[in-house]
């Protein structure tokens, strides 16, 4: 029988595959869409991204736009192997579990 | 193991609503992507609305200031719900600025000229021909767009012809020409790619997570 894979544990937790989810279909996205999208508080939100930076799926930048403080973010390639990796584990999962 | 748990601690069940929160979160990113090739065919049509006002219709001194007003308005409110905050690129912000900016010179222009009487018909026409022209090669240039390139072209030659006409009815040919190809034929145009475009992406993303 084929070991069963193992998940990647910052891309499992739910707020952080939303997150990912989220940015796989856009070019970037501010903090602020991101927490109305997902429902989720600052605090919480802001402890979720900062383990996405520091596996290095998502990047972050600050900028004004205008006098308004943003911080956008965007998923990197690395993010991107991630959560497909992430995908093709599920699938292999499920399909065991059937 | 239909419901149990798997080697590693999570059920299957988990599973499935880790597969269900990434198809909502994607359905949800892709409503954000903008689209605009509806504000080219409304304006068109705004254009023909008006002009048929103007020309056939009691009150023609309301026609271009209603309709006009109507536009922005809608143009607004759609804009405004569309944008929910933001997952645009600098990109699209930069193509966004340029359209606003023309769009309070034409403004300032229309109600200046009007309000003033200086210049005549065909001026007038080619002046807001040349802001469009304008507004449409700054953005052809950042999105690398052929055939908005060529619209741009199209606005501007119609802008240079206005100058050479010689009847109301060939001012009024060239102005529906401008509308037609280049508002109406070239939003549809825009809102076809933009479909293809969705369509593709959703494609992709069913492939990629099937």
């Amino acid at each position: 029988m084929p070991e069963l894979p193992e998940l990647d544990p910052v891309v499992h937790g739910k707020l952080r595959l939303a997150v990912l989810s989220l940015l796989v279909g856009v070019e970037e996205a501010d903090f602020t869409w991101l927490r109305q999208k997902t429902g989720s508080t600052d605090g919480n939100l802001g402890a979720q991204m900062l383990k996405l930076e520091e596996a290095g799926y998502v990047a972050m930048e600050k900028r004004f736009a205008g006098r308004k403080p943003q911080t956008l973010y965007r998923m990197t390639a690395a993010g991107r192997e991630a959560l497909a990796a992430y995908v093709a584990a599920l699938k292999q999962l499920l399909g065991a579990a059937l | 193991m239909t419901t149990s748990e798997m080697d590693n601690g999570t059920t299957r069940d988990e599973l499935l609503q880790r597969v269900a929160l990434m198809e909502a979160m994607i359905a949800e990113g892709r409503k954000s992507t903008a689209r605009y090739g509806w504000i080219f065919v409304m304006w068109g049509l705004i254009y023909f609305v008006a002009m048929g006002w103007a020309v056939f219709l009691p009150f023609k001194e309301w026609a271009w200031p209603v309709c006009v007003t109507v536009g922005v308005v809608v143009g607004m409110v759609r804009t405004r719900r569309r944008a929910d905050g933001s997952s645009e690129s600098q990109r699209s912000r930069t193509i966004e600025a340029v359209w606003q900016a023309m769009c309070v010179a034409i403004i300032l222009y229309v109600i200046a000229a009007g309000v003033s009487g200086h210049g005549n018909q065909a001026a007038y026409y080619a002046a807001v021909f040349f802001f469009v022209g304008l507004a449409h090669g700054i953005s052809a240039r950042i999105l690398g767009w052929g055939v908005q390139g060529l619209v741009a072209f199209l606005f501007w030659g119609c802008g240079t012809a206005m100058f050479f006409v010689q009847t109301r009815n060939q001012i009024l040919a060239v102005f529906l020409a401008a509308a037609f190809f280049g508002m109406i034929c070239f939003g549809l145009y825009a809102m076809m790619l933009e479909r293809q475009r969705a369509a593709a992406q959703v494609q992709r993303q069913v492939q990629h997570y099937a």
